[in-house]
């Protein structure tokens, strides 16, 4: 049976999952025309889990050296250390097998809709997290085989790429709660976009390191 | 690219991302953290995901990189939508209409 917070997380969750449908395709379309043998590409969507990551190394194979192609990899994905920091304190109520299992889940859609809900008791909260995990996890192991499968068939031209941004900007709004998280936002958002140059994405952490260290500033200035 | 290093090109990266998701929380969960540090941890999310967003919009890696007119206009439809409803549905909505027309008139 689903319970309430199952369904509201469900509920939560579905926006979210709707963008990662035409990136699973693009995906999938990717896999299938990757260097890589396909069945190791499509063990990245039970293995590695992480779509942007996952893009990189399937296209890259081939292209790069593994050595290469491991730091783009890392790179992209270098932002899921500072997701667990910012999770830690809501783990510290919780046993020792979910501090272990949970974090295998923690992609962008996870931490963003489970740190809108830190306030949850730990029991709920363990709850939440682990519906919204397993409905993203099994989504998206279909959506990669369809992608596999069908990929060349969704036209590009509709612009559906753009969804995830979207979706990620309006979840930003959602935490900007208080003045330095404004801060924080403005700053990140602006350092990224003018060291956009950087290789492998990494104008994504400059970008979010100033912003936490603006925020840090303007939280400590007003108090 | 053969079998065996593809597996192990693999293993190694899901291995070593496990551990950038995992690592905090199993190194700072039982410990209580400095007040500095949590004042820190407090805005990892918005900035981090502002960030992302501007990632994702400008596209860094694909040929027509850049920012275009209709993605700003749908941008700001979402971001003033979420303002408004705080919620997902009409956000997205919204923000996607608006980038279709735009695309469609400019």
């Amino acid at each position: 049976m689903l319970s309430l917070l199952d369904r509201q997380a469900i509920r939560d969750g579905f926006p979210l999952l709707l963008p990662a449908i035409p990136f699973g395709f693009v995906l999938g379309l990717a896999m299938s025309e990757s260097a890589m043998p396909i069945g190791v590409a499509y063990s990245s969507s039970l293995f590695l889990y992480a779509g942007a990551a996952q893009l990189a190394l399937v296209t890259l194979v081939g292209a790069a050296s593994a050595w290469a192609v491991a730091v783009a990899v890392m790179v992209i994905n270098l932002r899921h250390v500072m997701y667990s920091a910012a999770m830690a304190p809501s783990f510290e109520e919780q046993p020792r097998w979910f501090r272990i299992l949970a974090p295998m889940f923690l992609i962008d859609q996870v931490f963003a809709l489970t740190s809108l809900h830190t306030d949850l008791e730990p029991e709920r909260f363990r709850r939440y997290y682990l519906t919204l995990a397993a409905m993203f996890y099994s989504a998206w192991q279909v959506l990669s085989v369809l992608g596999i499968l069908f990929g060349a068939l969704v036209p590009t031209s509709w612009g559906l790429g753009f969804a995830p941004a979207l979706m990620f900007a309006g979840i930003v709004v959602m935490m900007l709660t208080n003045r330095p998280a404004v801060i924080a936002a403005v700053v990140a958002a602006a350092v990224c976009f003018a060291t956009l140059g950087l290789p492998n994405r990494s104008g994504l952490l400059v970008g979010a390191l100033a912003g936490i260290s603006a925020g840090f500033l303007a939280e400590s200035r007003s108090r | 690219m053969r079998l065996s290093s593809a597996i192990l090109l693999l293993a190694g990266v899901s291995i070593a991302t496990y551990f950038a998701r995992a690592g905090m929380i199993l190194i700072l969960a039982d410990r209580p953290m400095p007040e500095p540090v949590m004042r820190a941890l407090r805005n990892v999310g918005p900035a981090v995901l502002a960030a992302l967003v501007v990632t994702l919009v400008a596209n860094p890696e694909e040929a027509n990189s850049g920012v275009e007119l209709a993605e700003v206009a749908g941008m700001v439809a979402a971001i003033t939508t979420a303002i408004k409803t705080r919620n997902l549905i009409p956000t997205l909505a919204l923000g996607l209409i608006v980038f279709w027309v735009v695309r469609a008139v400019t």
